[in-house]
Formats: structure tokens, C-alpha cells, sequence
């Protein structure tokens, strides 16, 4: 891969404090949603809680590929977004937000989360 | 993401499951459908519940799609078929893989295990069947209508429409439509920027012969009210060892709807195939009835005498409830991080795991 594949360059930031705090968790999956539609940056809105994958960044089931892998490899296997969405339609799935993301992530990396 | 060259193409893999499991955990290949699809169909459905269930999946964007290359030409059903010959090379995955096909993808599967047959343990066809003449009309036509009597504008509006019939849950909501809009951009570019709608219709079809002489066990999968009932019927009549389960109230794309109850029935039956029957050559069809243990959820098989066949849903809780808790440690992969991702830096790799 180049240089600007999201991998490689989300995985050579990783230095953060663990587990993170979830306004930290917030900004690395923001950083990981730029990564991947790095292409598309200067239309992107602002990454919130309640920004929608679907309906408000445009990602297609394929790129949620991508960031279930972002996910697993920052975060280690306890953080599985095919896992966390198995079950669900696709239409639900699009219709996650970020903020579903970062409490399922949040609550994963909780040491209470019987790891 | 994984890329791995194989005929000729870099092809975008995903894979879920056990690396180091003791012994060699039973392999599925996952081949998706044309056009508006990708391997996320599998990856967010099957593919984490055959993880969990101590299966090696595969999972690959065909050639044209999703992040795989997408050539000029090349689209014939050989041609993807020679693909996978490549990528199991590639993955070095030299004993039978068991295949699960959707739609186009099944069409794939069955052309692949009639052209190498040392190379398939059994294949699963969800709303597919073989190239056949009545195929390749009914699919020329299609793509005829959507790329030469249609603006190139109101193409994507085709498949749109196209998808919304086929759907048997979603029409009409925003949401939904959006989706399809972003699925139908993709299509166009791949229609627009290659031969594929010539290419798919000259494909090779298997003869009867062929067919006939198909050794591994397949499973059907089809909607209730899905497009390939007809050939599914003749399919279960020729073919030495297949089975047919019809899900209720769905359509074309049954298993982007009907995850679970697909998962299930896809599952408990490569169950009959691995576990006990490690080498398939047990005719599912001399089978009894009894072999599929609840009736609860009334798919039916025509052809059998009995109304009822599926399994119950508890019986594989891991990765097919959303949101479930599935502790780090209890799964057979847990120990193996990113299975997707740990080869970025090698493109091209003859070993990818």
C-alpha cells in the first residue's frame, strides 16, 4: 500500500494513553472516517456524536469494511464492528452514528467488560 | 484492508476466523453479487457467525467491484472464475473450499465447481443458479435496458427501481433510497467504464452433462418470491447431492434481509458436510428430514414432504445478535487481531495470512 493508505498511517499515531477517555475515542474515530474519505475532505461536515454514517458522511457498507479493520487494529479484537453490527440490516447499519460507534467501543475497552 | 494479486488483478480480501486453531479449520469462500454489490454483503452477515462457528472465511471484491481492480474488459464468467482459481493460489489454500455464492456470485460458484471440482467441498447458492440460456436473456435484457434504451442519467435510476423490487422490506424511505442511489453510482461507473454488460451474457454455460456430474453437495437458498424458483426446481431435480430451503416472505436479496435465518440454515447444513462427513460424498438428499432439528421457522422444501425446515436461531448466538457481547477469548479468532488487516504492507503476497 502507499503512503496514504489509513492503516498504516492511523497505526503509526498510535502512542495514545489506554483505555482512552470518550472524547478521545471520538477523535480517533473521527480521524479514522477523514482517513478513508480523505478523497472527499473538503466536503466532509464537522464529525460529531450524532453524525450519521450514512445519511450525513455518504459511507457505503464497503468503507464500514475499512473502518471495522481501522477499528479492530487501533483498538485490538475486542473492538469488532462486524460483530458489533452482525445481525443488523444494512439499512440499520448506515443509520448508525458516530456516537454508537464510540459507546460500543467505550463500553469494549471498559475493564469491567469481562476481557 | 488486504490486497492480494490474483489473475493478474490486485483483489481486495477480507478474512474472519481462527489462524492457528488446532487442526485445519474448514474454509469458506464467499463470492458476492454483480453490479451493486460487495463483500461487505457477507461481512456484515454470514461471515462473523462462521467465524465464531470455528470457520476460515474468505471474502474478496470481484474484479470491477467494491476495492478490487476494475479492468476494461474481462467480465465473463470464466474470467472471475480463473480469478479464484488465482486467489486461492494465492492464499495457498490448496485443499476444497466451501463456497457460498449470492445471486451472480452463485452463478460463479457453480461455474467454478464444474471447471474445478478437486477444488470445492460444497457450495452453497443463495438466489443463484448456473449460467443457462434463460440466464443470459433474462440478464442481457436486463442490462440492456438499463445501459442502451436508458439515458445514461435514468441507468442509475434503473437500478434503483430494479433493487427496489427485489426488496422485500425497504421501499420508498428516504434512508433507504439514498443507499441505493450511492449502490446504483458504483454500478454505473462499472457499467460505463468496461464490457461487462457485454461480456456477462457470452459467458460459458455448463451443459447438462456437467451438471449432472457436479459432486459436491449444494445447498439452495431462495427467497420465497425470489427471481431463480424455476431453475431452483430444475436445479434439485438434476443435480446429484442438493438440497433447497425457501425462506419465507423474502425476496431476491434474502440475504441482506434474512441475515440470521440464512446464516442458520447455511451453517447447520455445511454442519452435515465437515464435522461429520469431512469428505462430502454423503448424498445430502438421502438425509432424513429429522437432520434439520425445528420446524419453528417455517422455510419449506419442495420436493421433500415436509413443511418445515430450518434451525433454531439460538443455536448459533455468536456474531448473529446485534450488539452481543462476545469477550475477547471466547471467540476462536479472538487471539488473532485484524484478521483483515495485518498484511498492508505486502500487496502482493503468495501467503496473505
Amino acid at each position: 500500500m502507499t503512503s496514504t493508505d489509513p492503516v498504516r498511517v492511523y497505526s503509526a499515531r498510535k502512542d495514545a494513553a489506554y483505555p482512552p477517555p470518550p472524547e478521545a475515542v471520538l477523535a480517533e474515530v473521527a480521524s479514522m472516517i477523514e482517513l478513508i474519505l480523505h478523497e472527499y475532505a473538503d466536503g466532509l461536515p464537522e464529525i460529531t456524536r450524532d453524525t450519521r454514517l450514512g445519511d450525513d458522511l455518504e459511507l457505503e457498507s464497503i468503507d464500514l469494511v475499512t473502518l471495522s479493520g481501522l477499528l479492530t487494529e487501533w483498538y485490538g479484537e475486542s473492538v469488532h464492528l462486524a460483530r458489533f453490527v452482525a445481525g443488523l440490516d444494512p439499512d440499520a447499519i448506515i443509520a448508525l452514528t458516530v456516537g454508537d460507534l464510540v459507546d460500543h467501543i467505550v463500553a469494549r475497552l471498559a475493564p469491567a467488560a469481562g476481557e | 484492508m488486504v490486497m492480494v494479486r490474483a489473475g493478474g488483478l490486485l483483489h481486495h480480501v477480507a478474512r474472519l476466523g481462527p489462524e492457528d486453531a488446532p487442526g485445519a479449520p474448514p474454509v469458506a469462500v464467499f463470492l458476492h453479487g454483480a453490479f451493486i454489490d460487495t463483500l461487505a454483503s457477507f461481512y456484515f452477515t454470514l461471515a462473523p457467525a462462521f467465524a465464531a462457528h470455528g470457520w476460515d472465511t474468505v471474502m474478496y471484491d470481484l474484479r470491477g467491484h467494491g476495492r478490487s481492480e476494475r479492468p476494461p474488459s474481462g467480465y465473463r464468467v470464466e474470467d472471475f472464475t480463473a480469478d479464484l482459481d488465482a486467489l486461492l493460489d494465492a492464499l495457498g489454500l490448496t485443499e476444497p473450499v466451501h463456497l457460498v455464492g449470492n445471486s451472480f456470485g452463485a452463478t460463479l460458484a457453480f461455474d467454478f465447481a464444474v471447471h474445478h471440482p478437486d477444488r470445492v467441498a460444497s457450495l452453497t447458492a443463495v438466489e443463484g443458479c448456473p449460467a443457462g440460456s434463460g440466464w443470459a436473456e433474462a440478464m442481457a435484457g436486463a442490462l440492456h435496458r438499463a445501459t442502451e434504451t436508458l439515458p445514461e442519467d435514468q441507468a442509475l435510476a434503473w437500478f434503483t427501481e430494479q433493487y427496489g423490487t427485489v426488496s422485500s422490506t425497504r421501499t420508498g424511505d428516504p434512508v433507504h433510497d439514498a443507499r441505493i442511489a450511492r449502490l446504483g453510482r458504483n454500478a454505473g461507473r462499472l457499467i460505463r467504464a468496461t464490457t461487462i454488460t457485454r461480456d456477462i451474457p457470452r459467458s460459458r454455460r455448463p451443459t447438462a452433462d456437467q451438471l449432472a456430474a457436479l459432486s459436491c453437495p449444494v445447498l439452495l437458498v431462495n427467497g420465497e418470491h425470489g427471481l431463480v424458483a424455476t431453475e431452483s426446481a430444475h436445479l434439485t431435480a438434476v443435480l446429484p447431492h442438493c438440497r433447497r430451503v425457501i425462506v419465507p416472505g423474502h425476496k431476491h436479496s434474502v440475504l441482506v434481509e434474512a441475515p440470521t435465518e440464512v446464516t442458520a440454515l447455511t451453517l447447520d447444513w455445511l454442519d452435515e458436510h465437515t464435522h461429520t462427513h469431512p469428505t462430502p460424498t454423503t448424498p445430502s438428499s438421502a438425509r432424513p428430514a429429522s437432520t434439520v432439528p425445528n420446524a419453528a421457522h417455517p422455510a419449506t422444501v419442495p420436493g421433500e414432504a415436509r413443511p418445515g425446515s430450518t434451525v433454531p436461531d439460538a443455536a448459533y448466538p455468536a456474531g448473529t445478535t446485534p450488539g452481543s457481547a462476545h469477550p475477547a477469548g471466547t471467540t476462536p479468532h479472538a487471539a488473532h487481531p485484524a484478521s483483515t488487516l495485518p498484511h498492508a504492507a505486502h500487496p502482493v503476497t503468495g501467503t496473505a495470512r
